[in-house]
């Protein structure tokens, strides 16, 4: 099933875009666009760029883009995940369980609302094979708190308790979606734990850049943006064993500056990160970083779960690039503006 | 019964006001399958609103019932109407109040349990502070410099909490914990409880509230404790009687509601499939029997009375792959169609095979297992097992028909070769005879199979395939030909010159049609063409030998029934006779299975796969939940 997986990883691999490849879609007619993303495995994005500015037609995809690019990744994932067992089926599962989430926190907030149903049920991300949730009922809940019992009894349970105590307490939509969050991550986290001993340091090293980003640019959010204080901070962080150590994100959340933060973090980190002037600066350069580590794993012999979970980083960081193209587009932005959006490496060092 | 009834593709023009009527009308003629069709002229969706109401007011519907333990199938009255767009909003404001009540006692239920168990841990808390001789007035006291405060929090939490709150400088005792809660004391500096309290509120923290009274006196400490108990069960007793009154008050206008909602069900389902409008006037769109058109129109006039438009065409070639299948199956017949569905659906137009795969699968059972005694013993279990199985047992009592008869031909009963004389042949004194039998029978399904797609591609317009691929008449003139010839090789018959020719003439058909297919530069074309013109000439002659698992079966029914004689042979009368009892029992369940499987197995991947797509829609009509059948229901 190795020799399989495998097999799968390196074929998709070829519809990964590089930069250059991505810019020369920018000005490229509508006709070239449509065949070069048909031919990356896209046709369905495809289809919309053709269909567009004839309006929109006959048997026209009526779901969004992004609903449309989360299809494609969740198709990849069914295609890598159907030769797994076991630890490493569940945590690609769980990979994807993550618009799920995503569906919960955009029915918390309708429910928030007032929302209908109907408005609802229209946003959220078809899951196809990967859906766990009844949406249907879910959408029809009450209010908050009938929703938040009907999904605490349901396969995200454990992390719903967590977060409905804590929006018991404090009402307080932030602590809401924060603990949503951060038991997604603490779920992932502990997926992640039995493939680092099977799967080895190359499996271990995606994670710790994953977990390590999140919390690096959490933290910097909730302290210096929120202007929660450390404790608190320090709570919503997920739990890390990688790089960022317990006792180091303790100490980060106490300092007083994002450039005290920085300057505090392992030297390897600060030559990352020099030059970055922001939050969304210290993500896209992380991202960038762990994108390459990727590349590198993904083009190993590394084993063949880790290779699998390099091509769904790369692929979905890709789908946002090609997303970013295309509202672009769309939109009749100038090149330039698009390029400037796509430049996924540009401050690097 | 071979194949879908012909469908007429309809469109009903209403006054929108008229447009739930005549959706419910459409229910209770019960052969209406809703299809969208989308046009400018009606680009308006006048139903979407009406779907939204009664998903919303079905839901709550049902959440209620559930509550009041209401069920069953509404009685809907033959003059019913379908509520209104306005009628419906109401009852779904209604449903929403109601169900707000509910859910408040729900609330009230649940807060009244977990105040109970904060209770319980707060005489714990006491009985051990008790012991340990700790003055809780100074302790809890509001104006010493130290923070003190008692509660719970999830237990998965409890190391993060204490590494986040030694932050601030405070310390975390657990003292208790109970199913994932965790009771514990946090004290700290009083100075930081604001920052104590933000991460307190993000981990779920629940304080439990120490009264003055408990801080001074354990006595007064036990007395609050009783009363607190006492009030929570009045508490308890109120919102019990609050559900009770609830179900007691409104559940004549619950089930009042399940009938309008019924009604409005026709219109909701539509919408879901598309109804079209624009202004005051509105669309369904669907498909019907073409043979129910008057019966429709009858309907309509009556209902209508002449104000309406039905727009009636068959279906375009370009939509035949979304048209659904309606295929009508007698009584006797209609259990072996989910085996058939099982595999899928077939297109509209194209061969349905749910009757020749009742006999062949019969057919092909009973050669593998006959067996008059077996047989006996299926068809009485699955006699036994109607309550049960319903009308699945009937392909069960079928098969031991099947059995039986074949069991006669072979001349065995429970393996006894000698007990009957066998009226066709034996197959454990005539192998040979059995293997050409099965693969003649093997060659017969084959030709039937590529007539049957040959059928299917024309159906659908694709005549050069039904006549020219490997599949169609050019692949049924190769495989008779080359069967032939082999037959006439083998000495079986006399005809090889004219059968070599046939197969000559219809591989080269199929080469001929594979290389006008092929679009592909000429060396990749002469692959495909020879490659694939291969694969139809192996694929056909593995398919047939396949068919020698039916002898094989036969054979092997025989030699298991030898082998528990063998065993019986050496033991005492009793182990004897118990070894023959259980020895057949292993051959009805397990041989019985097993060659179950491979009849169906035959069915599939020899039959099936060969002209049966399967990938078409099934015909599913508006009906009226609880209401009386419609014209063909």
């Amino acid at each position: 099933m190795s020799a399989y997986l495998d097999t799968r990883v390196s074929l998709l691999a070829t519809r990964l875009w590089r930069d250059d490849a991505l810019d020369a879609l920018i000005g490229a007619p509508a006709d070239v666009l449509a065949d070069t993303l048909a031919r990356r495995g896209l046709p369905q994005l495809a289809a919309d760029d053709r269909g567009r500015g004839r309006g929109r037609g006959r048997g026209q995809d009526p779901r969004s883009l992004e609903q449309r690019i989360v299809a494609q990744i969740l198709d990849e994932t069914r295609v890598l995940i159907r030769p797994l067992s076991g630890s490493a089926r569940a945590f690609l599962g769980f990979w994807t369980a993550r618009f799920e989430m995503s569906n919960v926190k955009t029915l918390l907030r309708s429910k928030m609302i007032g929302e209908r149903p109907a408005a609802v049920l229209g946003r959220l991300t078809p899951m196809g094979a990967f859906g766990r949730l009844d949406n249907q009922a879910l959408a029809h809940a009450e209010d908050v708190g009938e929703l938040l019992r009907r999904l605490e009894a349901g396969p995200y349970a454990g992390i719903v308790r967590h977060a409905r105590r804590a929006f018991d307490e404090s009402r307080d939509p932030f602590g809401l979606d924060a603990a949503l969050d951060r038991g997604y991550y603490e779920g992932l986290v502990l997926h992640a734990q039995p493939l680092e001993k099977t799967a080895g340091a190359s499996f271990r090293s995606l994670i710790a850049d994953l977990v390590d980003r999140v919390n690096l640019v959490w933290l910097l959010r909730y302290r210096f943006n929120y202007r929660l204080p450390p404790a608190e901070v320090y709570y919503l962080l997920v739990g890390s064993r990688y790089s960022l150590s317990g006792s180091r994100l303790q100490h980060l959340a106490t300092l007083d500056s994002p450039g005290a933060v920085l300057a505090a973090l392992p030297p390897a980190w600060q030559a990352r990160l020099a030059g970055v002037r922001d939050i969304p600066g210290v993500f896209a350069r992380m991202e960038h970083a762990a994108a390459e580590h990727a590349q590198q794993v993904l083009h190993s012999r590394a084993p063949a779960i880790a290779r699998a979970f390099a091509y769904l980083i790369l692929r979905e960081r890709d789908l946002r690039a090609v997303r970013a193209l295309l509202r672009g587009r769309h939109l009749g932005l100038a090149a330039g503006d698009i390029r400037q959006a796509l430049r996924r490496d540009a401050e690097a060092p | 019964m071979l194949r879908a009834e012909p469908l007429y593709r309809i469109r009903l023009l209403v006054l929108t006001s008229e447009l739930q009527d005549a959706a419910l009308t459409l229910a209770r003629f019960g052969v209406f399958s809703p299809a969208p069709v989308r046009t400018e002229a009606l680009a308006e969706a006048p139903a979407a609103g009406y779907r939204e109401a009664w998903l919303e007011a079905e839901s709550r519907l049902a959440k209620l019932e559930e509550q009041c333990g209401l069920g069953g199938p509404p009685d809907v009255p033959d003059a019913a109407e379908a509520p209104t767009l306005a009628d419906l909003e109401e009852l779904n404001g209604w449903l929403k109040e109601v169900w707000g009540s509910c859910l408040a006692c729900h609330e009230n239920t649940a807060r009244i349990e977990e105040a109970r168990r904060r209770l319980d841990a707060l005489a714990e808390t006491l009985a051990k502070l008790e012991r340990l001789n700790v003055d809780l007035a100074q302790l809890l006291r509001a104006d010493s410099l130290l923070a003190v405060d008692l509660g719970s929090l999830p237990a998965a939490g409890i190391r993060r909490v204490t590494e986040a709150l030694g932050m601030t400088g405070y310390l975390v005792s657990r003292f208790d914990q109970v199913g994932e809660q965790v009771y514990a004391v946090i004290a700290g500096p009083r100075s930081r409880q604001g920052e104590a309290r933000g991460v307190l509120a993000q981990a779920g923290w629940h304080a439990l509230p120490v009264p003055d009274e408990l801080r001074t006196h354990p006595q007064a400490a036990r007395a609050w404790l009783e009363g607190e108990r006492a009030r929570l069960d009045n508490e308890s007793g109120a919102a019990c009687g609050v559900l009770d009154g609830l179900r007691e008050r409104f559940a004549p206008r619950l089930r009042e509601a399940r009938v309008r909602l019924a009604l409005a069900r026709p219109l909701a389902e539509a919408a879901l499939a598309g109804v079209n409008g624009r202004g005051g006037l509105a669309a369904l769109s669907g498909w019907i029997p073409k043979r129910q058109i008057d019966s429709l129109r009858a309907r309509l006039d009556a209902r209508f009375r002449g104000a309406y438009w039905l727009e009636l065409r068959e279906p375009t070639p370009a939509e035949v792959a979304e048209v659904p299948s309606l295929v009508r199956y007698p009584r006797w017949l209609a259990p072996f169609v989910p085996l058939v569905r099982s595999y899928g659906i077939p297109r509209y137009g194209e061969f349905d095979p749910a009757l020749p795969f009742a006999f062949a699968w019969l057919l092909l059972f009973g050669a593998m297992f006959g067996d008059v005694g077996h047989g006996a013993v299926i068809l009485l279990l699955a006699a036994g097992l109607i309550p049960r199985l319903g009308r699945l047992a009937w392909v069960g009592i079928a098969a031991g028909g099947a059995s039986m008869l074949f069991g006669v031909l072979y001349g065995s009963v429970f393996g006894f070769e000698h007990l009957l004389p066998a009226v066709w042949l034996s197959p454990l004194h005539d192998p040979a005879r059995v293997l050409a039998v099965a693969v003649a029978f093997g060659v017969g399904f084959i030709a039937l199979t590529l007539l049957a797609n040959a059928w299917n591609q024309g159906v659908a317009g694709r005549a050069a395939a039904a006549l020219f691929d490997a599949g169609g008449l050019a692949g049924l003139l190769f495989y008779l030909g080359a069967v032939g010839a082999l037959a006439s090789l083998a000495g079986a018959l006399d005809v090889v010159r004219p059968a070599a020719t046939m197969a000559a003439l219809g591989i080269a058909l199929v080469a001929a049609y594979k290389w006008h297919e092929a679009k592909a530069g000429l060396g990749e074309r002469i692959l495909v063409t020879l490659i694939e013109t291969l694969e139809t000439a192996i694929s056909l002659f593995s398919n047939t030998l396949s068919f020698m698992r039916v002898a094989a079966f036969s054979l092997n029914h025989v030699a298991l029934a030898l082998a528990v004689f063998a065993l019986a042979g050496g033991l005492g009368t009793a182990g004897h006779w118990l070894t023959l009892a259980l020895g057949n029992v292993v051959i009805i369940v397990l041989e019985g299975g097993i060659v179950a499987i491979q009849a169906l197995r035959l069915m599939y991947y020899e039959g099936f796969s060969r002209f049966f797509s399967g990938d078409g829609r099934a015909f599913v009509p508006l009906r009226l939940a609880g209401g009386r059948p419609g014209f063909d229901a």
